[in-house]
């Protein structure tokens, strides 16, 4: 079997809530190693963010943390005492990488910023992924990922096309988009630090990343003022193309017919085989007439079915895969992409495999995300040789801990 | 605080410098996956897709600075073993077709980064089915959680499923490079738009995964303090947490806001409705200039619906220098540039279709490197 590509990198992980986990999740599915930092009295939201009722450690029972922070480790370290900072910075001095998504004015707050951590190790990368980054007259805004979804453009290039509404992703988006780019980032900078011996600092600025998704609208806006066309589920080259009903509560398909033979298959298998010759013009100008006879077919199929007829004449289509249907879909179990992971506090459920499948390193998820502060032993007395003794105190004065200082709901 | 372009280099230093990349297939998802390696350094070359493969607007933001060669060249395989990474995004098993079978060409060269971009992976009883952005987004789950529950799921605005393909494609495929130079092993990377979307549906995903507890579609409004509202000038939003939800509600300032049935996280759920209509209200008569003012002044999590058109006079994004100008038919255009500062970027020329095929087979096949 071969390595995984990142095997050798040490991260220490400062980052909270989605972008900067989803960033470091996929560093660690690549082989690093991951030591995820959180403060016994300001630890990371979303372990108590969706608290299961009854269970007694919810910062370590939750699902949503789970899947997001496995393949890591857990330290606890207060940062805003002078203990926890001077653990920090020995423990940046063995790492080959810090990021951090804060807000843009906290890591200097914390006085660990990147003139302190580059004299604590000179090549070190340092990857802060802050909302709008750390310089510009809008560094200081606040956001999260809907808010970097409008301030990208990401929203206003979304909706019905029938109300003038914009609308928000049924996720954080800006979160997981700023998240693959940084991963691309860490890898990125330690390249060049492999060819010069020079470390960096990235400063991502998540709307920044996230305006790239939607390039195209750019050059669309720079080139002939134009605004955004809401098209609902249209395509301007393709028609038609819509999400229908399907029999069920709540149940749709997707259908695309891109080409007058992918339409003949198509009008023929809806039983609309008088239409099957009208070119693309006449596709476009009878679209709201072509829906309702797709939708009268569909409203009595079940969705999976209509697709699977519908792919086999060759036309593209798919069941919209809700969140419970996706963790049975045929072809996600065929290729083995659920596994569950054993975890010591919680019921096995299924969690997604990495995306980035090598085909000869096969990464696979090893390890449930860890308990609060689960690695401060083997961190503080293995990796930097600390006395056990130590940790007792420590604990005392709070600047480790084994479960969060008065948890309450993020 | 050190800023990071002070501590820039005085030289160039792109971090794929020497890196020659192979971009076969020509749609969105390889020409996303590509563009920032080319931006970053590398000399990426594309090999044209189909005709029509890519909007002009799409070839504006993908394609400058990549050298572009004919699709039919006999010399692809030779391009192929001369490259670091290959990117493409063909139908499974369309490499094999050409003669580039992804084993075969590790065979000949093990530090081979293969990265193959598909809407449902290379393997499994869908691998060949048809699609397009919008059934490959209905696959990955996402779409199901879009738009209103008394209207249809709804796509997202550009193509997001290619595009979150392409950018997995190129967050892999470097990551992958690295460990080909660090290790003399390069992989054949297997990435389905499928896969990229489905392991991403925030709390939604390991929450039907854990108790089957069903998602449905919010449209703007999660709950009164997560929302986007119509404001004077326009629409914009809040997010806020429970640790901010008190912040927000104060800088609203009316008093009783602060009352338990609205700031504690039980009681406000029972109040949602009514806390909503008071917060659209507030909403309704402040632009977005002032409501992205408030926010910042109270660091409080509030935005504003802004189109492309207004960010490309955005101030902060034209002093971090996100901008690159790109050179079309059709006169300049300001599109995305670097998408991160501290490393080394480059912006480029758009070339002509097939424009640099003699020149790429001199440069990559022409002698020893």
């Amino acid at each position: 079997m071969k390595k995984l590509p990142l095997e050798g990198v040490r991260i220490a992980d400062l980052s909270m809530m989605w972008a900067g986990p989803y960033a470091t999740r996929l560093l660690a599915e690549m082989g690093a190693e991951i030591i995820k930092i959180e403060s016994p009295r300001a630890w990371d939201n979303v372990r108590t963010l969706l608290p299961q009722p009854g269970a007694p450690e919810p910062w370590n029972t939750s699902y949503y943390f789970n899947d997001y922070n496995r393949d890591k480790k857990s330290l606890t370290l207060d940062l805003s005492q002078r203990a926890g900072r001077a653990l920090f910075l020995e423990l940046a001095a063995k790492c080959d990488c810090v990021i951090e998504n804060y807000r843009a004015d906290v890591l200097d707050k914390l006085g660990i910023g990147w003139d302190v951590l580059r004299a604590a190790r000179p090549d070190i990368v340092l990857v802060s992924m802050a909302g709008f980054g750390k310089t510009g007259p809008e560094r200081n805004l606040v956001g999260f990922g809907p808010i970097i979804e409008q301030m990208a453009g990401m929203a206003s290039t979304t909706g019905y096309g029938d109300d003038g509404i914009p609308y928000k992703s049924g996720i954080s988006y800006g979160d997981p988009i700023g998240g693959l780019a940084a991963a691309g980032a860490v890898v990125l900078a330690l390249i060049q630090r492999r060819r010069s011996g020079r470390g960096a600092w990235i400063d991502l600025a998540q709307r920044e990343t996230m305006a790239q998704m939607i390039g195209p609208a750019f050059a669309a806006a720079a080139l002939r003022a134009e605004a955004p066309v809401h098209r609902g589920n249209r395509d301007a080259r393709i028609a038609p193309q819509g999400v229908y009903p399907c029999a069920g509560d709540d149940q749709w398909v997707a259908i695309s017919a891109r080409s007058d033979d992918e339409w003949a298959a198509l009008a023929r298998a809806i039983g609309a085989a008088e239409l099957a010759a009208l070119p693309l013009d006449s596709r476009r100008a009878r679209h709201d007439e072509l829906d309702r006879r797709i939708e009268a077919w569909t409203r009595a199929q079940d969705p999976s079915a209509a697709a699977e007829t519908l792919q086999g004449v060759g036309v593209a289509a798919s069941r919209v895969l809700d969140a419970n249907a996706i963790h049975e879909d045929p072809h996600l179990e065929a290729r083995g992409y659920w596994v569950r992971l054993p975890h010591p506090k919680m019921q096995a459920w299924k969690q997604p495999r990495s995306s980035w499948r090598l085909v000869e390193a096969q990464p696979r998820p090893r390890r449930h995300a860890p308990l609060f502060g689960e690695h401060n032993r083997e961190i503080l007395c293995g990796l930097l040789g600390h006395p056990e003794a130590e940790l007792a105190g420590l604990a005392a004065a709070g600047v480790i801990g084994d479960a969060p200082v008065n948890p309450g709901v993020g | 605080m050190a800023s990071c372009a002070a501590m820039e280099s005085t030289e160039a230093l792109l971090p794929l410098a020497g890196t020659r990349v192979l971009e076969i297939g020509g749609g969105v998802p390889a020409g996303f996956a590509t563009r920032w390696m080319t931006g970053y350094g590398a000399d990426v070359v594309r090999s044209e897709g189909p005709e029509g493969a890519l909007t002009s607007d799409e070839e504006t933001f993908l394609l400058p600075g990549k050298r572009r060669v004919r699709r039919d060249t006999p010399r692809l395989r030779e391009l192929a073993l001369a490259a670091d990474i290959i990117v493409e995004d063909g139908a499974p098993g369309a490499l094999a077709a050409h003669g580039l079978d992804p084993r075969a060409l590790l065979r000949e060269k093990p530090a081979l980064v293969i990265t193959s971009l598909t809407p449902f992976g290379q393997d499994g009883p869908h691998a060949h089915w048809a699609a397009t952005n919008l059934v490959a987004h209905a696959a990955g789950g996402i779409l199901s959680l879009t738009g209103v529950a008394t209207r249809p799921p709804l796509q997202n605005g550009g193509a997001q499923a290619w595009m979150l393909l392409g950018l997995n494609g190129f967050s892999a495929s470097v990551s992958a490079w690295y460990g080909a130079l660090v290790h003399g092993e390069g992989d054949w990377l297997d990435i389905s738009a499928q896969e990229c979307a489905a392991g991403m549906l925030e709390y939604a995903g390991p929450r039907a995964a854990f108790d089957g507890t069903p998602a449905q579609r919010l449209g703007n409004r999660v709950n009164a303090i997560w929302g986007i509202y119509a404001c004077a000038d326009g629409f914009a939003g809040v997010c806020a947490l429970q640790r901010q939800a008190g912040a927000f509600l104060a800088q609203m300032g009316e008093a009783d806001l602060m009352e338990p049935r609205y700031l504690d996280p039980g009681e406000r759920v029972a109040n949602d409705a009514e806390l909503g209509a008071r917060i659209e209200g507030w909403f309704a008569d402040k632009t977005k200039r002032e409501l992205l003012e408030l926010g910042e002044k109270h660091r409080v999590p509030i935005g504003a619906v802004m189109t492309p058109l207004d960010l490309l006079g955005n101030a902060s994004l034209a002093q971090r220098g996100f901008f690159d100008l790109a050179e079309t038919r059709e006169g300049a255009a300001k599109i995305p540039g670097r998408p991160f500062l501290g490393l080394d970027w480059r912006a480029g020329e758009l070339r002509a279709p097939a424009a640099d095929t003699a020149a790429v087979e001199r440069d990559w096949l022409g002698g020893a490197r």
